[in-house]
């Protein structure tokens, strides 16, 4: 049982890494580094951090090991920052062709950020036990989760009321990111508050499993959307509907005549 | 305990929220093979009337101050039903100029570009009046005239007609419009 525990777990941790450097060279190979800079800069540096956190570990042989934690806690700091990099380029994508909207956008997409930011300071303030490093990391790690997921969704509602088209790359780099930093939240929220009470290791493991089962999942995603064809819809004129050319003929007429 | 459980809660909510953009694409696709099946013929006129800021001044005039806040009630419901109509009309017309937009040919895109903006500040208008309409219904002295809807909307229908001049498969929308 112990042995098949393992072998998931480097599973888990490996393979993700494995098909993001497969993302890595798709993205090259297809210019994307030029639409979505930040993007790429996050797959590079997960890849980066993937390398040292395995070396690290290698060597010292503990997960435990503070060389180990502190490299972690690092790169998680490192890659929350790209994150919010990544929501403001997808959009930034979704709103290039709605010249209309971006402005409205933009502001709109500050002030949910600022309203997410004191929502998430104000979640941050109610941690009681301020003593455990851990307790107060995973806190901190849960409010960043929280702004991000709420960007997120706040993208997502905010075009699906516009009706504005997502390109197949946006819209897979924004739904594994959706999908990440839900699961995330969840975990990050469970984990702060598990923190608390040392007697729980056991749930915190499950956690760990479900979170990086998620990651590779989203990264899957990310594949997925990288290699399907980008849906090109465009209507092509066929025959003249003669029962509309009356209303055609009157709407020109009024068009010409403005 | 609590902060736990609301936070998880949001986070299952943003996981439907994803799905929910999945299946949003989904319907987009489905709009664009059939776009006439999914527009509800909306009344300008009549809308105008609902709307109408003199119309409401001749109901207050002729009518009972109980009865005058049943009717406005009532107009003003249907004008919220009209607006949503005229903004599911522009979210569905919104994807179909989408499409339009990528034309090679420059004066289909054109038009489908001027179609995408007027449907985007169609929406923007129902986004606002809307709650106004609603607090028409709560406060029936609040003077309310989304009379900007109803002509953006007939913008609207001039550029799909247009459009559709341009290209055929939209045929059947602007009579529906």
């Amino acid at each position: 049982m112990h042995s098949l525990l393992s072998a998931l777990f480097y599973y888990l941790w490996i393979a993700p890494h494995i098909l993001l450097a497969v993302i890595l060279m798709l993205m090259i190979r297809r210019k994307l580094y030029k639409q979505f800079p930040v993007f790429l800069l996050y797959i590079a540096f997960e890849l980066f951090q993937f390398i040292v956190l395995l070396t690290v570990f290698l060597r010292a042989g503990s997960l435990a090991d503070d060389r180990y934690r502190g490299a972690f806690a690092l790169g998680t700091a490192i890659s929350a920052a790209l994150r919010f990099g990544i929501i403001y380029e997808i959009f930034t994508e979704l709103f290039r062709n709605y010249h209309g909207l971006s402005e409205l956008g933009r502001v709109l997409f500050r002030w949910a950020t600022i309203v997410l930011l004191l929502i998430g300071v104000a979640l941050a303030s109610t941690h009681g036990n301020g003593n455990e490093f851990i307790s107060i990391v995973a806190t901190l790690d849960r409010t960043v989760r929280f702004m991000q997921c709420g960007l997120l969704m706040f993208l997502f509602l905010f075009s699906r009321y516009f009706a504005l088209s997502w390109r197949n790359y946006a819209f897979g780099i924004a739904l594994g990111f959706g999908i990440l930093a839900s699961s995330e939240l969840a975990n990050t929220a469970i984990l702060s508050w598990i923190g608390k009470f040392s007697d729980l290791g056991k749930g915190s493991d499950i956690l760990d499993y479900l979170g990086m089962a998620v990651y590779h999942a989203c990264v899957l995603i990310w594949i997925f959307y990288l290699l399907a064809p980008e849906r090109e819809t465009v209507l092509t004129p066929k025959q003249l509907p003669e029962d509309e050319l009356e209303v055609w003929n009157q709407e020109l007429q009024r068009l010409l005549q403005q | 305990m609590i902060i736990t459980f609301v936070l998880v809660v949001a986070a299952f909510l943003a996981l439907g929220f994803s799905v929910w953009l999945i299946r949003g694409r989904a319907v987009a696709a489905e709009v664009l093979e059939n776009p006439a099946e999914h527009i509800r013929a909306v009344d300008v006129e009549a809308f105008r009337n609902l709307v109408d800021p003199d119309e409401e001044d001749f109901l207050r005039k002729n009518l009972a101050p109980a009865e005058f806040r049943r009717i406005q009630r009532e107009r003003l419901h249907a004008a919220v039903e009209y607006v949503s109509c005229a903004a599911d009309n522009a979210a569905f017309l919104l994807r179909l100029a989408d499409a339009g937009r990528r034309s090679s040919d420059a004066a289909t895109a054109e038009a489908a570009q001027k179609l995408v903006d007027n449907a985007i500040r169609l929406r923007l208008y129902a986004l606002q009046a809307i709650p106004r309409l609603y607090l028409g219904m709560v406060i029936p002295g609040v003077r309310i005239s989304p009379v900007r809807i109803a002509e953006r909307y007939e913008q609207m229908t001039r550029q799909v007609v247009l459009l559709g001049c341009l290209q055929y498969p939209i045929r059947g929308i602007s009579a529906a419009l």
